[in-house]
């Protein structure tokens, strides 16, 4: 697989060096991810050319390449314990209406020094940005930015929100590439992935990729059926643990 | 090697979960006792979600009291009268347990009830188990004293629909084990234990069975109560995980076959002394964990 994209990667520079405009193009070492039995989490990697127009400020700025990964939006709460006769007890809950189960950031600069804090916002590029909402939308949360915070922070700490400022590696500015971790506790579904070309400030270019993530063999079988054939799947369930129970008694008395 | 749990969603190494399974199965076969207790809080410790650790923990419950019945059964050590109206006791209670956990799970506020039940139910049970092994150690020690009465008649004897247990040697309210049955399936629900800790102790002093049919005929109700919890929350939750059951039955199994031989080399009191002061232990620890400063007082989960 690294020797395919390395061959890709000599192509494209080889179109680079003929000269001709080129526009942003952007590829993953894979669009489908499987959740299987011995599943822990995957890597991939991002990579294209970045798109070659001719520089119109005075300084030729070079292309700076901001990389977004969302994932499927899961209803998701947030709870916010406070100490009662001793105890720290759940007493707050905020439900997201809009909060991606994932969301990476990586980028080849500090965002800050990429785009202006407006662009940011209109991009909808940042956890701050993300414009999230609460599912009761009608009575106001109070210090919703300390809740965004927390669900920043909770979802950061499980690896499933990232920024990286860091990760995208733009070569000879013509080509970059970007490893994309997927921990084990994604959520099967699809996933989007934006890949913006930025240069002197203002975005230029736009591709985007979708990655698939589902379940498959066993695990997968092993889901549906206890989804889809619930009471089956609960009888199966107590009939094996007594199969199992009977063999082991017959082990012991052998013992 | 790592397996990823179809149902708990998460990747646990599979030395982990059949370590734990066996290590939870000697304790389990040196003190006699299902191990419930210990694995469900295990389980969430190691990332499993509180609701599929206590699911799938009915469910491997189930296995290890088949395989404990069969031996009691062989000595005739079951009162299946008295485990009849046990376990329909025990299958009320447990539905109402399962009901009373998706209602709790909705309101955010499960994690709380299960940590508060372990505290409390095993603070108390761990209490009584090490002040009745003292003085029984003690009682050792002065061989002249006195035995006590098999057991005290009460207000609770006194109850209407008496029925006579022959095995037990009893004659007593069918109320009172149905009622205490209903009440340990409520907890066994919402803690994901087997509730044999309850449920012995309760059946010795408060029904004054002899102890000889007590384990056998808990064991025989408990494999009732596990198997309805598994089927209900299999349907209402999804939330049973076949494949970690599984592996945790297999490490439970070896476990306590080499636990039961450790357990026969030490005296019941010094056994039941040990166990008091394991239960004991894990309800301080819990305890403390409700009441430490939490490193984020903010948390957030996927509703499913």
């Amino acid at each position: 697989m690294i020797r395919f994209v390395l061959m890709m990667m000599i192509g494209m520079v080889v179109n680079a060096s003929e000269g001709m405009a080129r526009q942003l193009v952007a590829d993953l070492s894979s669009d489908e991810v499987s959740i299987t039995t011995d599943f822990t989490g995957q890597n991939l990697l991002l990579f294209g050319a970045v798109s070659n127009v001719p520089a119109t400020s005075d300084i030729d700025k070079s292309s700076d390449i901001i990389v977004i990964l969302t994932g499927p939006t899961l209803p998701v709460a947030s709870r916010m314990k406070e100490r009662v006769s001793g105890i720290w007890i759940n007493t707050q809950t905020v439900q997201w209406k809009n909060a991606p189960s994932f969301y990476h950031i990586l980028s080849s600069r500090p965002l800050a020094q990429i785009l202006s804090d407006e662009t940011l916002q209109a991009l909808q590029i940042g956890y701050k940005n993300l414009n999230l909402k609460s599912k009761n939308q009608t009575d106001e949360i109070e210090n919703l930015d300390i809740w965004q915070d927390s669900l920043a922070r909770n979802m950061t700490a499980q690896n499933l929100w990232q920024v990286d400022e860091n990760a995208v590696s733009i070569i000879r500015n013509a080509l970059f590439r970007a490893p994309v971790s997927l921990p084990a506790n994604i959520t099967p579904g699809d996933y989007e992935v934006r890949i913006l070309d930025v240069r002197n400030g203002q975005l230029i270019a736009e591709d985007s990729r979708e990655i698939t993530v589902q379940k498959a063999g066993l695990g997968a079988f092993i889901y549906q059926l206890a989804h889809e054939y619930s009471v089956f799947y609960g009888i199966f369930a107590v009939a094996f643990a007594i199969a199992a129970g009977w063999v082991a008694s017959v082990a012991f008395r052998r013992n | 090697m790592y397996i990823y749990l179809p149902i708990a969603e998460v990747s646990l190494h599979i030395a982990v979960i059949v370590g734990l399974g066996g290590g939870v199965g000697f304790l389990s076969g040196m003190f006699g006792v299902g191990g419930g207790f210990l694995m469900t809080p295990l389980l969430i410790f190691l990332g499993v979600p509180a609701p599929v650790a206590v699911a799938t923990e009915a469910n491997q419950i189930v296995a290890s009291s088949v395989s404990g019945v069969l031996a009691h059964w062989r000595r005739g050590n079951v009162d299946f009268l008295m485990g009849f109206i046990l376990l329909s006791g025990g299958v009320v209670g447990s539905s109402l347990g399962v009901l009373l956990f998706s209602i709790l799970r909705d309101l955010g506020q499960i994690d709380l009830v299960i940590k508060l039940s372990y505290v409390v139910f095993l603070g108390i049970i761990g209490s009584l188990m090490l002040m009745e092994s003292i003085r029984a150690i003690m009682r050792t020690r002065q061989p002249g004293a006195k035995r006590g009465k098999l057991h005290q008649h009460n207000w609770l004897h006194g109850l209407p629909f008496k029925v006579r247990f022959r095995k037990s040697k009893l004659y007593i309210s069918a109320l009172l084990p149905f009622f205490l049955a209903a009440f340990v399936g409520v907890l066994s629900a919402i803690m994901g234990v087997g509730g044999g800790f309850i449920l012995v102790p309760a059946m010795i002093y408060l029904l004054g069975m002899p102890t000889y049919v007590v384990i056998g005929t808990s064991l025989f109700q408990i494999i009732f109560v596990t198997a309805n919890i598994t089927i209900l929350q299999s349907v209402q939750t999804q939330t049973v995980d076949f494949v970690l059951a599984g592996l945790l039955l297999f490490g439970a199994v070896i476990g306590a076959q080499f636990g039961a031989r450790v357990g026969v080399m030490l005296k019941g009191e010094q056994l039941r002394g040990l166990l008091a002061l394991m239960v004991l232990g894990l309800s301080i620890k819990l305890g403390i964990d409700l009441v430490i400063t939490p490193q984020d007082i903010f948390s957030t989960e996927f509703i499913r």
